[in-house]
């Protein structure tokens, strides 16, 4: 009787330990990138989460207010303007994505020095905003050389300040996210372009597949999950995009260049209004979700599974 | 022996307990931008302020200007601020509205509130009480290109008296040489200044009205310039450092500006500089010049509020002041401090430096802070810059622009 019982518990127990083990350590090996998530991404979002409802200045406490900050949004011009450019930022994404594609198909090949053009491309990304922006702002300024070159080339009939322009500013900053950006988004679709199994494009070729052919039917479609990750980066990128505007604008003139999140950083560091400041940062966190999702359903749609 | 030994190390272990448990004041002093020019001349400020104060210690840290709020409003909230804070008055108005400035008022002895200016000490009375001790102030000068003026064909000789004239020689310069005359403060919300400089009221029983006729005329007047290009556009984005860049690379007629930046002038382009000379800024109907005021403000939540009171005291005192202003062209805020002959007589080869100096020691009876503080400081702030800018962009006209921002302003006060 003895004997059987413990026949018959002896299996259960031997899968029940290892399984336990193997969780317990799972979750060990988890522990300190949950706990540093815990206490750098999840408590500040409950926190700013909170704070949305609440009338807060850092230097008193925060006085809850319900939706009232919601309401003070939705009635504030300035802030439907910045919600606009932000999302007229997302024009940046399709021309990024295509120009860096373009770019690691130019950079994927064994020619001399093509190490140091893929290296070139890279520069801009390294080099901080503030220098970039620096740089830029000359560039543009009224005696820059974008001016110089479009009144050489009979383009312009004055020069004038790009930065200022109430509606070319906005596309002028666009431009240096581009160029910043570029590199970046090569080097991904660069990594993707040198996973694509040779022995696929060759049995295309055999086949009888033009190189165009090739590219469209074989190897596009291999690159889906780094379109994926490459689009969904650059667009929550540009649903942020805070620091360029910043440092070359400031948001002006009269607010037309300002993006959302730079009127979560003027309604909170410039009028210390944290609470309202906090709402518009979960809509724009809402925001990028939002986006985030569509993407990933648009592209589950053009056949995610057979990856 | 052994006895020996034994007493000698309980004496050193006691005179070091001593010298641990000797009460140390760490005092952090945040300044705004003084790197890399002035760093001796600060580093010494604290070390002598060490050695006068045993039990004291200093630890200078320099902010860049656009930076000092933000990393002030987080060092409160960390609860880890500064002692001594070095703000200008616009910033000082916004932390003291939100609470997170110390008011001096009862640390002060009469005699010590009697060193400074009094305009310049009320300038720093927000809501009826004292946030900040005036440090340093800098009446702007005209600082002008030798050789573009006898392009232009003006006589350096001669330089603009008044504020009409002034807007004479720019447009002259513009007219005969395409190089712009001048970079006038009409950006951001020196329109305010402005309009204070011209004789015109902002605030009038705690409302705003600057919307009258004559603050339209005086907006359009500026529109009209900027319309017809005798400013470059960059004037509204960039302000004084944007012109002090131009007037760098020899691309400006006049730099209105604090003559420190004369200092700049010399670092980055020694030709241009050796073209310069400097003239006074041209009282206007005001009879008033805004001169930007830096002061020293202790926050709120600071553990030495007392020691911090005499450190800044002690920064701003005449002596120190004087030291401070004879490396560089600025005004010391103590009255004791501007009657020093430094102030009115030139040196036998005189720079346009100590020119600058002369010049404004005597304008210093004109020049006042002229900053409008306003609840809501930094939105109602905003509110003005952004109409005026539509107004120099044409989406509104000037009466409209004013019109709005006065409405705004008036909703919130």
């Amino acid at each position: 009787m003895r004997g059987s019982r413990a026949l018959s518990l002896a299996p259960a127990r031997s899968l029940a330990g290892p399984r336990l083990r193997t969780t317990l350590t799972a979750y060990l090996f988890l522990a300190p990138a949950l706990v540093l998530l815990g206490a750098f991404t999840f408590a500040p979002l409950a926190f700013g989460t909170l704070l949305a409802f609440a009338d807060y200045n850092v230097l008193a406490p925060p006085r809850w207010v319900g939706a009232e900050n919601f309401r003070t949004l939705a009635r504030d011009p300035a802030f439907w303007v910045a919600l606009r450019n932000s999302l007229r930022y997302l024009l940046v994404v399709p021309a990024i994505q295509v120009a860096a594609l373009a770019l690691a198909l130019l950079v994927n090949r064994r020619l001399p020095g093509i190490t140091l053009f893929r290296a070139a491309y890279y520069v801009p990304v390294i080099t901080s905003f503030a220098v970039a922006g620096l740089m830029w702002n000359w560039m543009y300024a009224q005696h820059g050389v974008v001016n110089w070159v479009g009144l050489r080339l009979g383009l312009l009939a004055r020069p004038f300040d790009w930065l200022n322009h109430p509606t070319l500013a906005l596309y002028a900053v666009m431009l240096v996210t581009f160029w910043k950006g570029i590199g970046y988004y090569m080097v991904l679709y660069l990594a993707g372009l040198q996973a694509v199994p040779q022995e696929l494009l060759e049995a295309a070729r055999v086949d009888g597949a033009g190189r165009v052919q090739a590219f469209l039917l074989v190897t596009l479609p291999l690159l889906r999950p780094t379109l994926l990750l490459c689009t969904l980066l650059s667009t929550l990128a540009a649903v942020k995009v805070f620091e360029e505007v910043y440092v070359m604008t400031g948001g002006g003139p009269f607010g037309q260049t300002t993006t959302a999140l730079l009127y979560v950083y003027q309604k909170a560091f410039q009028e210390f209004r944290f609470g309202l400041a906090a709402a518009a940062g979960l809509f724009v966190a809402a925001l990028g979700l939002g986006l985030s999702l569509l993407y990933v359903r648009l592209f589950r749609e053009g056949g995610l599974r057979p990856w | 022996m052994r006895r020996t030994l034994g007493i000698a190390i309980a004496s050193l272990l006691l005179t070091a307990s001593v010298q641990a448990g000797a009460p140390e004041i760490r005092l952090e002093f945040w300044t705004i931008s003084l790197r890399p020019f002035f760093t001796d001349y600060i580093t010494e400020l604290a070390r002598t302020y060490e050695r006068q104060n045993p039990g004291v210690r200093v630890r200078w840290v320099d902010q860049p200007v656009g930076a000092v709020v933000q990393k002030l409003l987080g060092s409160l909230a960390a609860g880890t601020p500064p002692d001594v804070v070095n703000l200008n008055v616009p910033m000082t108005a916004e932390l003291a509205q939100q609470g997170g400035l110390f008011p001096l008022g009862d640390l002060l002895r009469p005699e010590d509130r009697d060193r400074y200016f009094e305009g310049m000490l009320r300038s720093f009375e927000i809501a009826g009480k004292l946030y900040g001790l005036p440090w340093y102030v800098a009446p702007p000068v005209v600082a002008y290109h030798v050789g573009i003026w006898r392009r232009a064909g003006l006589d350096p000789d001669r330089p603009p008296r008044t504020a009409e004239e002034l807007v004479a020689y720019a447009k002259r310069i513009k007219d005969r040489t395409g190089l712009y005359g001048f970079m006038p403060n009409v950006d951001g919300t020196n329109l305010l200044q402005r309009f204070q400089e011209a004789g015109l009221p902002i605030l009038a029983g705690g409302r705003a009205v600057f919307h009258s006729d004559r603050h339209v005329r005086e907006l359009e007047r500026w529109v009209r310039l900027f319309r017809q290009d005798y400013f470059p556009e960059e004037t509204l984005r960039r302000g004084y450092l944007g012109a002090t860049e131009r007037y760098t690379a020899g691309q400006l007629g006049m730099l209105i500006t604090g003559p420190q930046f004369l200092l700049r002038v010399r670092h980055d382009n020694r030709a241009v500089y050796d073209q310069t000379r400097v003239g006074p800024y041209p009282l206007d109907r005001g009879r008033v010049i805004h001169a930007p005021l830096m002061g020293l403000a202790v926050p709120r939540t600071t553990r030495h509020p007392r020691e911090a009171v005499r450190f800044a005291l002690y920064v701003t005192e005449d002596r120190n002041q004087l030291a401070f202003c004879r490396i560089v062209t600025i005004f010391p805020t103590t009255k004791a401090a501007a009657r020093d002959p430094f102030f009115t007589r030139l040196p036998p080869k005189p720079t346009p430096e100590d020119h600058a100096r002369v010049l404004d020691a005597r304008q210093l009876p004109y020049a006042r802070d002229l900053t409008v503080v306003v609840p809501h400081q930094g939105e109602l702030m905003k509110a003005f810059r952004d109409n005026v800018e539509a107004a120099f962009f044409g989406r509104k006209t000037p009466k409209q622009a004013l019109d709005d921002a006065v409405r705004f302003w008036n909703a919130r006060l």
